[in-house]
């Protein structure tokens, strides 16, 4: 079952009086339920101005957007997501605790059940020694393991996170990997996008490559590299990406 | 409307750490302060320059807070992109910008209640207690500088942070100016000059309505009849105000 679908979607930001750029053009995409999915593409292709669409941020020049059945705006959908931003900046007079229950009053969770949440979701990304920490003596490392936390204080049955391993040491990476494939199992749908190919390549079920606003291919990593007769993802990045521009150029 | 409110006191809480509000305010209770030194003027002359500085302080004063609050209410959350996290969470545009007026509102009185007991400690020193159109004066000005704040955080919602500097500061001396702009448009021969002009005045908010302190200070009484007609043009005004900054904000890419 599709848990976010999108048709027909595209974004044009118009810059001044004449100039526009179109940042999404004509997006058709389906993703499960369960499942990992990845969105790939250089910096530009359309991977922040897909999510910022999906979380109803912006809006949409064309097409339509369901999640959960519901549309990007509906209350009820907001409910079930939980949003890492790409460079997340948080409130930084805040601490720690104070970040997740502003976050959990938004979602009028309980504040005994953000209490009992709280102290789960520090020591789950580590930051439970720094709870008394404002955000503003954080490292970016940090910044990106509370906004982990602060997007799963609602419980989501979706996590949407943007460049989630942005600012992270090879150990937070990986341990945000192994996060994800736990969060994952445990029955959470998680769309992620990266421009970290190996992140993707790990942890992922399907993936999409954008390219210049364009989904240039989306499937399987087995099945694309085969389709495209690519070693690994990084060739089968590139090949995608070729063969559009040289489309283009004809 | 839960929501708005966690937003307001999560605003109120970041104003206050600002340090503008404290410079402000200080020098706000340091020029009602200063009042009390013209020691070398006759008694009753004193005390009326003790009211005539404390009013002026305090609607000044309060306007510069108003107007500095609301400017990067909304500005400042897209600027610092801490608004990308809170417009994914399942709250309402218009939750937003209530939170964000009913925080800003909040910052006002704290910082109205601070330099309005200061000034009625002034007048008890001076052994002057105050009557019930001081508090009348005080009441219209609290709602005068809710309503600058209100048009300036609605005019954040569409417009950059200099053009509502500029734009609130001018609305600010306009809306002193409404009632001699009035007078000067009597004497216009030009009807369809007249006619806009007029328009163009009904349209602004008319700051002087608010304006008693005049009167006041010269012990002249003012009825209740007026301020509770000016009370509702103020939260009207703000309720209009308000309906329009939720429309923008309902549209804007952030």
């Amino acid at each position: 079952m599709a848990i976010i679908e999108t048709r027909g979607l595209s974004k044009v930001y118009t810059l001044g009086k004449k100039r526009q750029v179109v940042a999404l053009n004509d997006v058709t995409l389906n993703i499960q339920e369960g499942e990992i999915f990845g969105i790939l593409g250089p910096n530009g292709s359309g991977k922040t101005t897909s999510l910022k669409l999906l979380l109803g941020i912006i809006f949409p020049t064309a097409g339509e957007i369901a999640i959960m059945g519901e549309n990007q705006f509906s209350i009820a959908a907001k409910k079930n997501i939980g949003f890492l931003p790409e460079n997340p900046y948080y409130y930084d007079y805040l601490t720690g605790p104070e970040i997740l229950k502003f976050y959990g009053k938004l979602f009028d969770i309980p504040s005994s059940t953000i209490a009992d949440r709280t102290e789960e979701l520090l020591n789950l990304v580590g930051l439970y020694n720094a709870r008394n920490l404002a955000l503003k003596h954080y490292s970016k490392g940090m910044l990106e393991r509370i906004g982990l936390a602060t997007s799963l204080i609602n419980d989501p049955k979706i996590l949407i996170l943007d460049e989630p391993t942005t600012g992270l040491d090879p150990i937070g990476c990986k341990e945000t990997r192994d996060l994800l494939i736990k969060l994952n199992k445990s029955g959470k749908t998680i769309l992620l996008s990266s421009h970290f190919l190996s992140e993707v390549e790990r942890v992922c079920t399907r993936i999409a490559i954008f390219h210049r606003g364009y989904l240039l291919t989306t499937g399987t990593l087995t099945g694309l590299l085969e389709e495209y007769q690519a070693e690994n993802l990084e060739d089968l990045f590139v090949k995608a990406i070729e063969k559009f521009d040289t489309a283009e150029q004809k | 409307m839960k929501k708005a409110w966690v937003i307001a006191l999560n605003t109120f809480q970041e104003s206050l750490r600002k340090k503008t509000f404290y410079v402000l305010l200080v020098v706000a209770l340091v020029v009602i302060g200063a009042s009390r030194f013209f020691s070398f003027l006759a008694a009753e002359d004193e005390l009326k320059m003790i009211k005539d500085v404390g009013f002026a302080s305090i609607e000044f004063f309060g306007a510069l807070i108003a107007i500095f609050t609301a400017l990067t209410a909304v500005s400042g959350e897209i600027e610092k992109r801490t608004i990308y996290p809170l417009l994914s969470k399942p709250i309402k545009r218009s939750h937003f910008i209530i939170g964000k007026l009913t925080g800003q509102t909040l910052v006002i009185f704290l910082n109205f209640v601070f330099m309005s007991l200061f000034f009625i400690v002034l007048l008890l020193i001076k052994k002057s207690p105050p009557d019930i159109n001081i508090f009348k004066a005080l009441i219209l000005i609290f709602i005068e500088l809710v309503l600058i704040g209100t048009i300036t955080l609605t005019v954040a919602t569409f417009a950059t942070e200099a053009f509502n500097l500029i734009f609130s500061f001018f609305l600010y001396v306009v809306g002193h100016l409404i009632s001699y702009g009035s007078q000067i448009l009597e004497r216009v021969e030009n009807t369809l000059l007249q006619r806009l002009g007029k328009a163009f005045y009904s349209i602004l908010p008319n700051y002087e309505n608010f304006n008693i302190k005049d009167k006041v200070v010269v012990g002249v009484s003012v009825s209740w009849k007026y301020v509770g007609t000016n009370v509702l043009y103020g939260i009207l005004y703000m309720v209009i105000a308000l309906l329009i900054g939720i429309y923008f904000f309902n549209k804007r890419e952030v």
